[in-house]
């Protein structure tokens, strides 16, 4: 059987998550290897959380948050984004390939930006086949 | 009645018997009245397989609470840390090597073989140096912590171990209810002044000296000094007379205790506070050295090779 990637997408409340929503109602395709977990702002993703679904088998994860400068709270993407590059140079020190992991902004109007981004993704992990199998506790 | 109680020692320095000897002289009540030392191989001569060699299986006798330290790194710990789990009702991780793999794991993070390369042969080294493969155990692919062999019942970690918390474990035993152990970071149990974030860009290496004008309790908190103090991601108990030991040398913490919660990442949780302050993550010089003292459970291992 052909891989099929799976791939986590942590969706702030206000902006992405609306937009998935929009895309919904729409009846715009997107792939169905992605699950949308809704977050209140894309800035309380704990690295840990990107660094858990990687260990347990997810092969790609997403953040997505509102454009920069539009935070639903002021800077919480501003912080998302600080932690992205570090999260991105971490990966390999915890035996994970950096593009596994992405981050976009959009907003609660752009469905097919989200639509885009969702694909390209699950088109990027699918070259790039299951994440290694490592079990992060042993 | 007495408690039995069991010692035993893997992968570890001996300095987390010490920290039992540190107990002071509240030992000296727990030896008379409240414990009974059935097995400890740093203070008795007892055999595994009978004093006079009799048996055939290696056997402790049966204890209340089993205290063991270091982590384990080949198949003679591993064999006496399933004993001493088959042996004892309570076992306790005692120490960071335990708990966490300790500076040991650090070796997690070259991978066995290179690490025994580099240990027993260097480019001038006279023949027979390799590595013994015959009398001694065989060591394991990489250090584990107690637990990712066992289940372990209480986690003491620290490097070396608050005596006053071994006390109240082995106080908790003989009473039947569960310890009281701190479960929160070094910086809730630090007293120095904190002053917000502060115009810290980047971390610097511990080259010179904090400020050392008066008395610690009014020393600007080390982080916002600009040092790479692993307060708030280490966790608390350290704290001899009130402060936490390091930060009373007015030196940054590294990490002894391991993460705060059981299962943290100091390395992942300190440079996500660093980078969600707005401090530049890279200028910590090795990062992979955050995970100097909890490099087990997978957590440190070698470096892929860019292809």
């Amino acid at each position: 059987m052909a891989f099929e990637p799976k791939i986590i997408a942590f969706c702030c409340n206000w902006c992405s998550y609306a937009a998935a929503d929009l895309a919904g109602t729409a009846r715009i395709q997107y792939p169905h290897n992605v699950r949308i977990i809704r977050v209140m702002c894309s800035g309380m993703v704990h690295p840990e959380l990107v660094l858990d679904a990687l260990s347990n088998g997810a092969d790609g994860v997403m953040v997505l948050g509102c454009h920069l400068g539009e935070c639903h709270y002021q800077d919480g993407n501003h912080k998302a984004l600080a932690r992205s590059d570090m999260i991105t140079e971490l990966l390999e020190d915890f035996g994970f390939e950096q593009e596994r992991y992405s981050i976009s902004w959009l907003s609660s109007s752009e469905p097919d930006r989200l639509v885009k981004a969702f694909s390209e993704m699950t088109e990027r992990i699918r070259k790039m086949g299951p994440v290694d199998a490592h079990d992060a506790t042993g | 009645m007495a408690v039995r109680a069991a010692l035993e020692w893997f992968n570890s320095c001996s300095g987390c018997e010490i920290a039992v000897l540190n107990i002071g002289e509240d030992l000296i009540g727990f030896l008379t009245k409240h414990l009974e030392l059935v097995h400890a191989p740093v203070l008795m001569d007892h055999k595994y397989q009978g004093q006079c060699g009799e048996g055939s299986e290696p056997d402790i006798p049966e204890a209340e609470v089993g205290l063991v330290s270091g982590g384990i790194a080949n198949t003679e710990h591993l064999e006496l840390l399933l004993l001493m789990r088959r042996r004892c009702r309570v076992l306790v991780a005692l120490g960071t090597c335990a708990t966490h793999g300790g500076i040991p794991a650090l070796m997690n993070g070259r991978g066995l073989r290179q690490g025994l390369e580099e240990v027993f042969t260097t480019a001038t080294t006279d023949p027979g140096s390799s590595f013994p493969t015959g009398d001694v155990p065989a060591p394991l692919d990489r250090v584990y912590a107690c637990d990712e062999k066992v289940d372990m019942d209480i986690y003491l970690p620290g490097c070396p171990p608050n005596p006053r918390h071994i006390a109240e474990v082995l106080t908790a035993v003989a009473e039947g209810r569960p310890p009281v152990l701190p479960g929160k970071s070094v910086c809730d149990t630090c007293p120095v002044e904190r002053k917000g974030k502060g115009t810290v860009a980047e971390v610097r290496r511990f080259l010179v000296n904090a400020e050392n004008e008066g008395p610690v309790e009014r020393m600007r908190c080390l982080l916002e000094q600009g040092f790479m103090c692993m307060g708030p991601v280490t966790a608390a108990g350290c704290s001899g007379r009130g402060l936490p030991r390091c930060i009373a040398a007015r030196v940054p913490c590294r990490g002894c205790y391991g993460p705060v919660r059981k299962d943290g990442n100091q390395m992942l949780d300190m440079m996500n506070a660093l980078a969600s302050n707005g401090i530049d993550f890279k200028s910590v010089m090795d990062r992979r050295s955050l995970l100097r003292f909890s490099g087990a459970h997978g957590r440190l291992r070698p470096m892929k090779k860019k292809q």
